[in-house]
């Protein structure tokens, strides 16, 4: 257990991290700590991730898909199965590679308190501490280029239909954004971000909804489907 | 005008095979039939023009022969001659008769193979580039030609013997029934059958002939199914090439896809050392130097360590995709883990032409034909991408049992077509592939499209992994 809590005055996330790599299993404790969370346990392979999660009961777990003994999908595997065992558990999934194939997966075993990103995105350390906090709080976080092969995969009429910059925002509600967030990187008004969001649903024929998570999930079932 | 350009041995895929066997009754007779009369007529053709052709032959190599040794002999009293010239006259004279006996025994090979409902074989030794003599000397040297010969030759006996047979068989049945009337013109008192039994009445005859009909009838079908069978087989017999023939160009395309399969194998290693090379390994170098900078300016100038600090940051996570998709390239995780379906969605996905992918599949093929089908959608892809103009493209995968166990993969689209062998490594670097399992490559390209990318992947000899 390393990183105690340098304020006392809210409790931090608490997070489990499963990565092989001893050299990167140390990068993202240091990172995660230097942030102000608390690694409880880091383990490095899939029945490790198991039972640390059965033990701990963290926040989040951050699992790599790519662990002993198969080196293929053994962290997406345990992490799918840490989710059955402990329900609500929110898990960020790490990968060299992502596909939609995987991201797909990982939704239909429950799409709250899920992220599915790049590894590489562990370098924007600012971002990536977000996407942690993110998904602890129950949010949906999906990688841009899951996104891509998300919307690349459901050529229809009714995507065609959006302007380009709905498809921009479209992308970013998938990617788990909120409003004020897709505001800020598009550098408009939350306001207009607002009445595109209004728009998009309204062409997709989707239920309108204040709330951003389920908003993902509507958007993410679209897609899906 | 349309431009095709295909590969492997034969040009077309294969389909299932149709034979008499599957016919019903008489279609399976009139397929018989027509397989055998023509026979006598053509072994008529045959061995007239080949016996007048081989007399003619002789007679002019005798000729030449006299002629030639003559010449030669006066000559040696001048220079050193070249005896060569001897043998290298008869081998012309005979070419024509050669050439003609090797079409002939084509146009056979392809009536008893459309009979048989298989692809004809290709049953010669490859011709060697060069002379006239060198090309006449190799097919005197090969067994099939002989064999061919022997065949065109004999097609006159036996087709003559078929030829009365098959008019005996459907004379069979007609003689039955006409027998009765005949024999009472002939007889008018009573046909005798020997140990005192007679026939002399009218419905006698009748009952008699209508017991007799069937069996002459199933006779006379029997003997002209039976007899198509037996010449397909000899056809079999001299036509097809010998097992000595089969496995010896076996060898041959072995030997020559393994070298193929090294070739590919030193190629793609090239490859991969050139990308990390030129790629990553440089942006290493330039990140070594831009943190060791950073390091000398972190006392003295914060601003500018700060700047090259952010520079390194922005290089390491270019250097990181570029080997994500260098690693990609050389195997993809999501085919290892997911199949093929999942590993060609994924290309299709990243493919800025719509793709629609049909995998059908039961179970996971051996793993070296997975990955192989893999490339060959990969290399489609990647050309549909860069040279079609196309608007969309349909990927289609299954595993076929008939006529032998083959995954197929096939890529169309419907672009502008013209897709060159010569002009792309592509291409060929998927036949050597391919060729290494024993698979072929077909593709369809006309000039103005569309394109089709068929390849076969026989399953037979691979071991399932997955």
């Amino acid at each position: 257990m390393r990183g105690a809590p340098k304020n006392s005055s809210s409790s931090p996330l608490r997070v489990v991290i499963a990565e092989d790599s001893g050299l990167l299993r140390d990068g993202l404790a240091r990172l995660l700590i230097d942030a102000g969370l608390y690694v409880v346990a880091e383990v490095g392979n899939g029945p490790g991730l198991i039972s640390a999660v059965q033990r701990h009961r963290p926040d989040v777990a951050v699992v790599d898909v790519r662990m002993p003994p198969s080196y293929r999908d053994e962290g997406l595997k345990a992490a799918i199965e840490a989710r059955r065992r402990v329900p609500n558990l929110s898990v960020l999934v790490l990968s060299q590679y992502v596909e939609e194939r995987y991201g797909t997966e990982l939704l239909e075993s429950g799409a709250t308190g899920v992220g599915y990103l790049l590894k590489d995105r562990v370098a924007d350390v600012p971002d990536f501490v977000t996407a942690v906090r993110d998904v602890a709080s129950g949010s949906t976080v999906l990688d841009p280029e899951v996104v891509d092969q998300l919307l690349a995969r459901r050529r229809d009429q009714r995507l065609a239909a959006l302007t380009p910059r709905e498809q921009e925002v479209l992308s970013l509600i998938a990617e788990g954004r909120s409003n004020r967030a897709i505001a800020k990187i598009l550098f408009v008004t939350e306001g207009a971000v607002e009445k595109h969001v209004k728009s998009i649903f309204g062409k997709l024929g989707l239920a309108q909804t204040e709330d951003d998570h389920r908003r993902v999930l509507a958007v993410l079932t679209y897609l899906h489907r | 005008m349309s431009e095709s350009v295909t590969s492997g041995p034969n040009a077309k895929p294969r389909r299932g095979a149709v034979g008499p066997a599957r016919s019903p009754f008489f279609a399976g007779l009139g397929a018989s039939v027509g397989f055998l009369l023509p026979n006598l007529p053509l072994g008529i053709f045959w061995f007239a023009a080949l016996v007048v052709l081989i007399l003619l032959g002789i007679l002019l190599a005798v000729a030449w022969l006299v002629v030639m040794a003559v010449t030669l002999a006066m000559l040696w009293l001048i220079r050193k001659p070249n005896w060569h010239m001897l043998i290298r006259g008869p081998t012309s004279i005979f070419a024509p008769a050669m050439s003609l006996c090797i079409r002939g025994a084509q146009a056979e090979r392809r009536r008893v193979a459309r009979f048989l409902g298989e692809a004809a074989p290709s049953a010669y030794r490859q011709l060697p580039q060069g002379s006239l003599f060198a090309r006449a000397s190799t097919r005197v040297k090969d067994l099939a030609t002989w064999r061919d010969l022997a065949y065109l030759l004999l097609l006159l006996p036996v087709g003559a013997a078929e030829f009365a047979l098959v008019i005996g068989a459907f004379a069979l049945p007609l003689v039955t029934i006409i027998l009765p009337t005949w024999l009472f013109v002939a007889f008018p008192e009573g046909v005798p059958l020997g140990q005192g039994v007679r026939i002399d009445t009218p419905l006698e005859a009748l009952i008699i002939a209508i017991i007799t009909l069937p069996v002459s009838a199933l006779v006379g079908y029997l003997l002209v199914v039976g007899m198509s069978k037996a010449h397909a087989a000899l056809g079999q017999t001299l036509l097809w090439p010998s097992k000595r023939a089969r496995l010896a160009r076996r060898v041959e395309e072995l030997t020559e896809s393994r070298s193929r399969a090294v070739e590919a194998a030193i190629v793609e290693r090239r490859r991969i050392e050139r990308d990390l090379h030129d790629g990553a390994q440089q942006r290493l170098v330039s990140l070594a130097i831009g943190l060791g900078l950073a390091r000398e300016k972190i006392a003295t100038d914060p601003q500018t360590a700060r700047e090259l600090i952010e520079e390194a940051h922005g290089e390491v996570k270019r250097t990181l995709a570029e080997i994500r998709d260098l690693v990609r390239g050389i195997h993809p995780t999501v085919l290892s883990d997911r199949g093929l379906d999942a590993a060609i969605s994924a290309l299709a996905v990243r493919c800025p032409v719509p793709v629609e992918v049909n995998v059908e599949l039961d179970g996971r093929p051996p793993e070296a034909a997975e990955t192989t089908a893999y490339f060959v959608v990969a290399e489609a892809l990647a050309n549909v991408a860069k040279h079609s103009e196309a608007s969309e493209a349909q990927v289609f995968v299954r595993r076929e049992y008939k006529p032998q166990d083959r995954l197929v993969v096939e890529v169309v689209d419907d672009g502008k077509g013209g897709a060159d062998f010569e002009a792309g490594t592509g291409l060929t670097g998927l036949t050597d592939r391919l060729a290494a399992l024993d698979g072929h490559l077909f593709v369809k390209s006309p000039t103005g499209g569309p394109t089709q990318v068929h390849a076969e992947l026989p399953l037979g000899a691979l071991h399932g992994t997955a």
